[in-house]
C-alpha cells in the first residue's frame, strides 16, 4: 500500500519538476549561500548519531508510541507483527532463513567483540592528526610572536647608534688631546734635557777638578815622608804585630783544652750505654 | 687655542653594551679598549708640562747668555695643535646612519603590522574539529587541492604526497 502511494505521487513530482532545457542557464546562476544568515559559520556537527535501541530502531519510535502504549507498546507491536509474518506466511522460513541466522549472529558477535577496538584506533588515528594540525597551529603562533618581540628588540637596539658615535668623537678628541700635550711635554723636555747636561757637565769639571787636587795633595805628602820615619813607623808595626799573635795563641790553647773534654764526655756516655745493653741482653 | 678642551661627551657605556647584539661584540669591544686606552693615556699625561725653574739654571750655568737665549726661545714657540679631520666623517657616518635606521625602523614596523595580521587570523580560526576541508583550505591556502592541473585524484604530484 505504501508502494502503491509512492508510486502515484512520483508522476506529479516528476511533473513538478522544472523542464531542464530552458532553465539550465538560469541553474547556474542561482545565487546559493548569499544571505546573511548563510555566511555564519555552520555549527559543529554533533559528535554521535541518534540514540537506537538494540541497534536497528530509533529511540523516536520508542518515544513515539510511549503516550498511547507505555513502555511495553513497541515490544508488543514488534512480537505480534513478527508472528503474525510467521503465521500467515508473509515471511516464509526456508533455508536462507538458516543463512542469515549464522550470518547475523556472527556479524553481531564480532561487532559486538571487535567494535570499541576499532573504533578507539580511528579515534586515535584522527586525534594524531588534530593534535599535529593544533601543534603546527600553536607552533606558527609563538613563532610570529617571538618574531614581533625580536623585531621589537632591534628596534630598541637601533636606539643605542648616538653611543656609537659619540663614542668615536671622544676617541678622536681624546687623541687629539693627549697629541698637543705630547708635543708641550717633548718641548719642555728637550730644553730640560740641554739645561741639565749643561749643569751636569760643569760639576762634571768641577769633581775632576777636585779629584786630581786631592791625589796630586796625596802624592806630595807621601813624597815628604823621611826614612827615619819610615823605620819609625815599621818598628811600631811589629811591636803591635807582636801583641796581637799573643793573644791570638792564648785563645787557641784554650780552644785544644776544650776539644779534648767534650770527645771524653761522648767516649763515656757511649760507654755507659753500652754496659747497660749489654748487661740487659744477658739477662 | 680654539678648539682645544673640546668636552668629551659622558658615554653610557652600560647602555651601550645592552644595546649591542651578540654578533657585533668583537667590534663593540674593540672600540672599548681602544676607549679605555685613550682615556688611560690622556689621563697619565699632565694638563701642562711643569714650568722650568729659570733662576735656577741662571744662576748655575756658567756660558754666559744661554740660559737667556733658551728662555727667551722657550716662551715664543707656540706648539701647534693637531688638526682635526675625522669628526667631520664621523658625522657624516651618523646622518648615514640615521637614515638608514629610518629605512629600517619603517621596514620593521612594516613586518611587524605582516605578523601580527598572521597572528590574528590564526588566534581568531575556528578549531580543527568544526574545520571541514573547504575551510581548511581557506585559513591555510597552501593546502588547497589544485583541481584544474590535477583533475585525478590525489589532486597533486605524487612527489609531494
Amino acid at each position: 500500500m505504501l508502494s502503491r502511494l509512492v508510486l502515484r505521487a512520483a508522476p506529479a513530482a516528476l511533473r513538478a519538476l522544472p523542464p531542464p532545457v530552458a532553465v539550465g542557464v538560469l541553474h547556474a546562476t542561482r545565487p546559493l549561500h548569499t544571505t546573511q544568515q548563510s555566511l555564519a559559520p555552520v555549527p559543529p556537527l554533533p559528535e554521535k548519531g541518534g540514540e537506537v535501541r538494540h541497534g536497528v530502531i530509533p529511540e523516536e519510535f520508542f518515544q513515539f508510541l510511549y503516550p498511547k502504549t507505555g513502555v511495553t507498546g513497541p515490544y508488543m507491536l514488534g512480537t505480534g507483527l513478527l508472528l503474525y509474518f510467521l503465521s500467515k506466511e508473509i515471511y516464509v522460513v526456508n533455508h536462507e532463513t538458516a543463512a542469515a541466522a549464522c550470518i547475523l549472529s556472527v556479524i553481531v558477535y564480532a561487532i559486538k567483540k571487535f567494535g570499541p577496538n576499532v573504533a578507539a584506533f580511528a579515534d586515535k588515528l584522527n586525534e594524531e592528526k588534530m593534535a599535529s594540525a593544533l601543534a603546527m597551529k600553536n607552533e606558527a603562533i609563538e613563532s610570529l610572536q617571538k618574531a614581533i618581540d625580536e623585531e621589537k628588540k632591534e628596534q630598541w637596539r637601533v636606539e643605542g647608534r648616538t653611543y656609537l658615535f659619540d663614542a668615536k668623537r671622544n676617541n678622536i678628541a681624546m687623541l687629539l688631546e693627549t697629541n698637543y700635550r705630547e708635543r708641550l711635554l717633548m718641548v719642555y723636555n728637550e730644553v730640560k734635557k740641554r739645561l741639565d747636561y749643561q749643569v751636569a757637565m760643569q760639576t762634571l769639571k768641577r769633581q775632576k777638578e777636585q779629584e786630581h787636587m786631592i791625589q796630586w795633595v796625596e802624592k806630595n805628602v807621601v813624597q815628604s815622608i823621611t826614612p827615619q820615619q819610615q823605620k819609625e813607623s815599621i818598628a811600631k808595626c811589629i811591636l803591635d804585630l807582636k801583641a796581637l799573635s799573643k793573644s791570638a795563641h792564648a785563645a787557641v790553647h784554650e780552644i785544644l783544652y776544650m776539644s779534648l773534654a767534650f770527645i771524653s764526655g761522648i767516649l763515656l756516655s757511649v760507654l755507659v750505654f753500652a754496659i747497660i745493653f749489654l748487661f740487659r741482653k744477658s739477662e | 687655542m680654539a678648539g682645544r678642551r673640546a668636552a668629551l661627551k659622558a658615554v653610557d657605556w652600560a647602555a651601550f653594551a645592552e644595546r649591542v647584539p651578540p654578533n657585533q661584540r668583537a667590534m663593540f669591544n674593540a672600540l672599548k679598549t681602544r676607549n679605555d686606552a685613550l682615556t688611560a693615556r690622556l689621563a697619565a699625561l699632565p694638563e701642562k708640562p711643569p714650568a722650568i725653574d729659570w733662576a735656577f739654571y741662571k744662576a748655575h750655568v756658567a756660558k754666559a747668555g744661554m740660559v737667556d737665549e733658551f728662555q727667551k726661545k722657550f716662551s715664543d714657540l707656540k706648539v701647534p695643535e693637531p688638526v682635526d679631520t675625522q669628526t667631520a666623517k664621523i658625522d657624516a657616518q651618523e646622518k648615514e646612519a640615521a637614515k638608514s635606521t629610518a629605512e629600517y625602523i619603517q621596514a620593521s614596523k612594516a613586518r611587524i603590522a605582516h605578523y601580527e595580521r598572521e597572528l590574528q587570523k590564526l588566534k581568531t580560526m575556528i578549531p580543527f574539529e568544526q574545520m571541514t576541508f573547504e575551510d581548511l583550505s581557506e585559513a591555510f591556502p597552501e593546502t588547497k587541492l589544485n583541481k584544474e592541473k590535477y583533475p585525478y585524484w590525489p589532486h597533486k604530484s605524487i612527489s609531494d604526497l
